[in-house]
């Protein structure tokens, strides 16, 4: 179960510090919710850690070892994938020609024939059945979300990030989802979930982070940080009362 | 697999095929023409290859007159066989030393730089006579012996190498990856993709292949100025044949030689004189906004709307009946 340690990072573009030295430790084998409101440095935190955006300042560490100055393939070599919020896949290409990819080049790359029948086994195992041989330019949104999971989940991950896997889905896909990503922690993968919709985050989630303002604001079991009093400031402004 | 063999041999005989009939009808013109076509053929695959993985290059003049130039030079001292590889090989190291620099440049910027070079190329022969012969030129070996029809085949044959190469860059290993890259270079990142390097080696392959198109055309007549390598023609020639003819496709370049071919030869011989070159230009211009996908992309679109009325067909026979 890999352990991921984030030891005093900050991204800062110009003056603006998207990310203010933050410390947090995600547990290996947990699922672990990374929330705040829009602009708290979500997504910022994604972009850093997988390294298309590398940190000003502090160190990422992947089990011990240091994954900043990497580039974004070769942090995908060491075990660590993410997904896309709003993929932008090639539409001239077959979903199974999608997965292909990282099992061609990431880590455990196969050979053809090997990477062609993996690839429409994690098509179905990610409920993509009906859906093999179809270019992605005919996919729905759901189908795009549930690509992206087989995408990354291609690349064999021990450390998996989850950008808003689940928004806008139908309440049917998002439970077809959750149940998926259950199975992919089930699996031995750590799985990190930004997410908006806090029920979801309550019924996945053994640990959630806050963040707000690029700033670790609260961390601990779900239905204890979704009921601090910070926490709740930050989302619904001071002064608010149900 | 043994049918997409089988209809890749097909594809090869049928770009070899239109050169033999033109030796069997030995017309001397037909076979000059078919020359110049197949030359701009190799160029335009090369030129689709690079542009797989998303970069526009307006500076394939420069592979070009590098692959003839380097083959013509060493031919005396190295022999034909190992002259042409090395000069061809040296097209793979100049692009992978501009492609180090210029391939993290993103879309335009890249496209300016690949021009710049070609440029650049041509004003560095014309400064050292003493290695290259500067703006007298150089006199190359001829191919065959100077025998035009012995030529044909030979060109037909570096044709069917540069498909063959253009087919590898297609498969399943490259395709997905190279479309990646052009399309969402992070989401290929973040698939593991080493993003640059493929980008370099693809620049590299297409460099070399523009190399042979350029060796090709040099060891014709047995005498090269610079002005007939490294011009702005061989920069824009291959961006054209590529487009009208079909893009991310090995049979889209042969077949967008071909036709723009015919139009050059058709519009000499209805326009004439200089003329003629504003109504090949025009018509370029139909054909493209007509036709975005290309020529091969419209014969697909065809086939494909072709095949849903035959199928539609039986339905409506049975909802008639």
């Amino acid at each position: 179960m890999s352990t991921l340690r984030i030891d005093g990072c900050t991204v800062a573009f110009g003056g603006l510090r998207a990310i203010d030295n933050v410390t947090l430790d995600i547990a290996g084998g947990a699922i672990t919710a990374l929330i705040g409101p829009n602009g708290s440095g979500k997504s910022t935190f994604v972009n850093m850690v997988s390294g298309q955006i590398p940190p000003r300042r502090g160190r990422i560490l992947l089990d011990g070892e240091p994954l900043n100055g990497l580039r974004p393939d070769r942090i995908v070599h060491k075990g660590l994938a993410r997904t896309y919020q709003v993929p932008r896949v090639p539409k001239e290409l077959t979903i199974d020609e999608v997965i292909s990819v990282p099992l061609l080049y990431a880590r455990s790359s196969r050979s053809l024939p090997g990477a062609a029948r993996t690839a429409s086994d994690l098509a179905r195992y990610c409920g993509l059945r009906p859906h093999v041989g179809t270019p992605c330019g005919q996919l729905s949104v759901s189908d795009l979300r549930r690509l992206e999971i087989a995408r990354a989940l291609a690349c064999r991950p021990q450390v998996l990030l989850l950008d808003e896997s689940m928004a806008g889905l139908s309440l049917e896909d998002t439970e077809q989802v959750i149940g998926l990503v259950r199975e992919i922690h089930a699996s031995g993968v750590t799985v990190v979930v930004i997410e908006h919709v806090m029920k979801i985050i309550a019924r996945l989630c053994s640990h959630a982070i806050v963040l707000n303002q690029g700033k670790l604001l609260a961390e601990g079991p779900p239905e204890q940080v979704l009921t601090d009093q910070d926490v709740r400031e930050a989302y619904l402004g001071k002064g608010f009362r149900l | 697999m043994t049918k997409f063999l089988l209809s890749r041999l097909g594809l090869y005989a049928a770009i070899a095929a239109p050169s033999l009939l033109i030796l069997a009808a030995d017309r001397p013109f037909l076979i000059q023409v078919a020359i110049g076509t197949l030359i701009s053929a190799i160029l335009a695959l090369a030129w689709d290859i690079l542009s797989r993985t998303g970069q526009v290059s307006l500076g394939h003049a420069a592979f070009f007159g590098i692959g003839g130039y380097g083959s013509a030079l060493l031919t005396p001292i190295l022999g034909a066989a190992l002259g042409w590889v090395i000069g061809i090989l040296l097209c793979g190291v100049v692009a992978v030393l501009l492609g180090a620099v210029t391939l993290r440049l993103r879309r335009l910027y890249f496209t300016i730089a690949t021009l710049s070079f070609s440029l650049s190329i041509q004003v560095l022969i014309l400064v050292t006579p003493g290695i290259t012969g500067g703006a007298t030129g150089i006199m190359p070996p001829v191919i065959a012996g100077g025998s035009p029809p012995l030529q044909l085949l030979f060109i037909t044959g570096c044709l069917v190498a540069a498909a063959i190469v253009s087919d590898v860059f297609l498969g399943r290993r490259f395709r997905p990856a190279f479309f990646m890259i052009r399309n969402n270079p992070d989401l290929a990142a973040a698939s593991g993709v080493p993003v640059t390097r493929l980008k370099i080696l693809a620049f590299a392959v297409s460099g070399m292949v523009a190399g042979l198109a350029g060796a090709c055309y040099c060891g014709l007549y047995g005498y090269v100025i610079p002005d007939d390598v490294f011009t702005t023609n061989w920069n824009v020639l291959p961006l054209a044949v590529t487009i009208l003819g079909g893009m991310d496709t090995t049979i889209g370049p042969v077949v967008g030689a071909i036709v723009l071919r015919l139009l050059e030869e058709a519009a000499r011989h209805f326009v004439g004189g200089v003329g003629y070159q504003v109504v090949y230009g025009a018509v370029i211009i139909l054909f493209i906004a007509g036709m975005p996908e290309g020529l091969v992309g419209y014969g697909r679109q065809l086939i494909r709307r072709s095949r849903r009325s035959s199928e539609r067909a039986p339905v409506k026979a049975s909802l008639a009946s």
